[in-house]
């Protein structure tokens, strides 16, 4: 037995008058760092290079159809005796290393979209690509597992179609006290100060009263809870480093927030694409590095699964401008403790076999990935909230 | 007419209605109001911008661009051009902000929602926007068949693609079930046949329409249970044949122009005017001119899309924006950017305008434009953005959104005004007695500041 596990199963055992002090500052923080499960989700906006970021170093096609793009084998940190990653994924391959990484190839989907806006749309909502969902599938769960919009948080300030439910949305902040501020202005609060409960059997009336005071509600105990703990890491000084860093707030503050969502923007790298791919790399893998020590000091790695994908992959060939255009399936990275299938989840991409315009096709389809992460992670009904019941996978 | 039943009216007809118009009005009947709304409309007056500094590139082939320019300056005409995209979108926000042709106006917001397309190229778009324009008020079968032919159209959905020897069924698809039709009534063979009448429509250069006849199947087609040598006009017409497109479109014209919750029996009552002739005009007359539009379980009770929230203030108080690129930031903000819908579905509108940030951030629209509030929210980054550009706004915070409020216009109308006169102008949604406790407890201090502070409520949010 684990001592935590002991310490846990003592207090609960015994009386709380003969509880020693120790045990109680133990149960403390296991009150605050709540044990429930949490999904970290990061969409790399813009369609990422996965060829170029887990390099298949010993595969001709991939060299000969990037002359300028390709990385060098000799450039490239080797993980297995096909695969590698990038030279600035360091931390991630550290990760990998540790059995904290597991990485999918091929994911996607049939008839896949090239439109950023559609097959973001389509990642977001769970649907098929000629489907049109108006809700997405965290913003489904949220309604059906969170009762309150602080269930899921989007580290932005405005919300994506990812958060949204019918019903019941998620919310968005990258800064706690400025939403709680705007949430709070004197006009507001006399307002809400007044409310009855009268008017919220009013259709669409009651609906707007319901969501201004979930606004507030939310808005306060975000910004409450998560000022109780900040974070002492340094974080690269970027955008996504502070989001991540505000994300590592509210986890270790034991925010009860299931599902977190950031996106990081810069990936639709159609020209020039050597100096700034490698840059992203360098951004992405430093701050997860950072958040997930962060996470661990904290002992909260354990409850958090980080999901990182792309709307979709890019085409194998590189294009005249020394980038690459809108590709298909591509890799997922799936971070956390006790995975069940450590480093490479499948086999890589078959080059030999692209579909019509030279892109990755897809074997594992997204939703299979969602659909296990909702099952065995968040332990909720995936079929209800995807609509349909997916395949499972077993990297958790 | 009662001045709360044109408020109504004009809500939904279009951005609704000013103190003076309303004394003008008030003495007139209904019937002779609505024929005057749609006279007034009659009038079809294509939105133009200036492109003139595009003429060297306008039409030409990409070879022929290829040897009049470097590849450097191509992508900076490109971008240029692109940009022209939001110079459109300012100018029918603009447009809807003083229109002649109300009616046409609001109706072709409507149609631009039904009809969804985004396309980059702004000669094609532009030409697009005046189609649905000129269609606005007419008949519905010249419409479908003209936006068939559109080259917006056709490369948003794939049509350019859609060959005899492989046929894409992206349009004939989404023809049926966004367009007319609606899921669950046709077939997938039904939209395999309908794309195999669409293949080898194309367009020209110069965006006229043609058809490849190499690529046209000119063969027979089976298609909702008739057989024959269809082509897409055909489709088009077998399609209308079904009352179910009328119902379809009726059910969109109800919950945007009527009440969000749907009377089947009213439903019903409009299908069945609108499948009689198809003309949208007809139908919209028949609404307004019925008593039933102007039950109480039909005021006040639609939650205002972010472009009726913000063209609506501005007929109270007419503003100038110093900068276009803010009025983008708030369309963004707030989630309708006119011209960039985020699919071929169109927003769905009602509740799903509101989440807590998007609540929050209209109940403070009025007083960001006309009082100059500051707003520390960022809008999110284009997928087509460097890392650097994505995050960029984060640099300045606390912004203001610059504009002129011409506050005067207000004043001549409102000047004399008293709280409840004032209220019962801005606000058509039912007050809770809550609500109105808290506003007759509120300081006047003059007429301007309260308007902003009604602009302020959530009962301002519904029209």
């Amino acid at each position: 037995m684990e001592r935590r596990d002991f310490l846990k199963q003592s207090t609960l055992a015994s009386s709380l008058f003969f509880v020693p002090n120790f045990v109680k500052a133990f149960e403390n923080i296991s009150k605050n760092t709540s044990q429930h499960k949490k999904l970290v989700i990061i969409q790399l906006s813009g369609g990422n290079d996965g060829l170029n970021t887990i390099i298949p170093y010993t595969n001709d096609i991939y060299y000969r159809n990037r002359p300028k793009l390709s990385i060098s084998k000799n450039d490239v940190i080797k993980a297995t005796d096909m695969l590698g990653f990038h030279q600035n994924l360091a931390p991630l391959k550290n990760l990998y290393d540790q059995g904290y990484l597991s990485i999918i190839n091929n994911v996607g989907y049939p008839n896949p979209n090239r439109s950023h806006f559609r097959s973001t749309d389509i990642w977001q909502t769970a649907g098929n690509s000629d489907e049109y969902i108006n809700s997405g599938w965290v913003g489904r769960f949220i309604e059906k597992y969170g009762k309150n919009p602080y269930a899921g948080i989007e580290l932005d300030d405005s919300l994506s179609l990812l958060m949204k439910g019918e019903n019941m949305n998620g919310i968005a902040t990258k800064n706690p006290k400025i939403l709680f501020g705007n949430t709070n202005t004197p006009f507001f609060k006399k307002v809400l100060k007044q409310q009855t409960a009268e008017h919220l059997s009013e259709h669409n009336l009651g609906y707007l009263y319901k969501t201004m005071i979930e606004a507030k509600s939310s808005a306060k105990y975000i910004y409450e809870t998560s000022k109780t703990y900040k974070s002492n890491f340094e974080y690269p000084n970027n955008p996504f480093g502070k989001q991540l860093k505000t994300a590592a707030e509210f986890i270790n503050s034991g925010l009860n927030t299931k599902v977190y969502y950031a996106s990081m923007g810069g990936f639709d790298t159609h020209a020039n694409q050597v100096n700034r791919h490698s840059k992203l790399l360098t951004t992405y893998s430093e701050s997860i590095e950072i958040f997930i020590n962060d996470l661990k000091k904290s002992d909260t790695f354990k409850d958090t699964l980080i999901l990182t994908f792309s709307e979709f992959g890019r085409r194998v060939q590189q294009n005249a401008a020394g980038g690459t255009d809108h590709g298909a399936a591509n890799n997922v990275f799936i971070m956390g403790v006790n995975l069940k299938k450590k480093g490479f989840y499948n086999e890589a991409a078959n080059l030999l076999s692209l579909d019509a315009n030279g892109d990755v096709k897809y074997t594992v389809d997204f939703r299979s990935i969602y659909s296990t992460i909702l099952d065995k992670w968040l332990q909720a009904d995936d079929a209800s909230i995807l609509n349909k019941s997916f395949k499972k996978l077993d990297f958790i | 007419m009662k001045q709360k039943h044109l408020q109504h009216l004009y809500w939904r007809a279009s951005f609704g209605i000013g103190a003076k118009e309303i004394t003008h009005l008030k003495s007139e009947p209904k019937s002779k109001i609505v024929s005057k709304l749609l006279l007034q409309s009659n009038t079809y007056e294509p939105l133009q911008l200036d492109l003139s500094e595009f003429l060297e590139v306008k039409f030409k082939s990409n070879k022929e661009l290829k040897e009049q320019f470097t590849a450097l300056e191509l992508q900076e005409l490109k971008r240029k051009q692109q940009r022209k995209v939001k110079a459109l979108n300012y100018a029918w926000i603009e447009r809807l902000r003083q229109p002649t042709a109300l009616l046409r106006e609001k109706m072709t917001l409507f149609w631009s929602n039904v009809f969804v397309c985004r396309d980059n190229d702004i000669f094609f778009i532009q030409r697009y926007n005046n189609i649905l324009r000129q269609h606005a008020l007419g008949d519905f079968r010249n419409f479908v068949k003209a936006i068939a032919r559109e080259p917006s159209m056709s490369k948003y959905l794939n049509n350019r693609q859609n060959v005899k020897r492989k046929p894409n069924e992206n349009f004939a698809r989404e023809l049926m079930e966004l367009f007319t039709l609606g899921l669950g009534n046709y077939t997938e063979q039904d939209v395999k046949e309908a794309a195999r009448a669409f293949t080898g429509w194309s367009f020209k250069r110069n965006g006229d329409f043609y058809v490849k006849e190499k690529q046209h199947d000119f063969k027979e087609k089976t298609f909702l249970g008739k057989t024959g040598n269809f082509d897409g006009d055909d489709i088009i017409d077998i399609i209308l044949e079904q009352k179910q497109c009328a119902r379809f479109i009726c059910d969109k014209i109800y919950t945007y122009f009527i009440n969000p919750k749907i009377d089947k029996k009213r439903l019903e009552e409009i299908t069945a005017v609108f499948y009689k002739d198809y003309n949208i005009g007809n139908l919209m007359e028949y609404i307004f001119k019925s008593n039933w539009f102007y039950n109480e379980e039909n005021i006040g009770v639609k939650i205002k899309s972010p472009l009726e929230l913000l063209v609506g203030i501005q007929k109270v108080v007419p503003v100038t924006f110093h900068k276009e690129q803010q009025l983008i930031y708030l369309q963004k903000m707030m989630g309708q950017t006119l011209l960039y819908p985020t699919n071929v579905a169109g927003w769905k509108g009602g509740k799903s305008w509101i989440d807590a940030n998007t609540l929050m951030f209209r109940m403070k629209l009025a007083s960001l434009i006309l009082n100059n509030a500051v707003i520390n929210l960022e809008e999110k980054g284009a997928f087509e953005d460097s890392f650097e550009k994505y995050y960029q706004k984060t640099k300045n915070s606390n912004k203001f959104i610059k504009t002129t409020k011409n506050w005067e216009v207000f004043d001549v109308e409102n000047k004399e005004r008293n709280a409840s006169q004032l209220t019962n102008l801005l606000v058509l949604s039912k007050l809770d007695k809550d609500t109105e406790a808290f506003l007759e407890s509120l300081q006047i201090k003059s007429n301007r500041n309260f308007c902003v502070q009604l602009m302020s409520i959530p009962e301002y949010q519904l029209c």
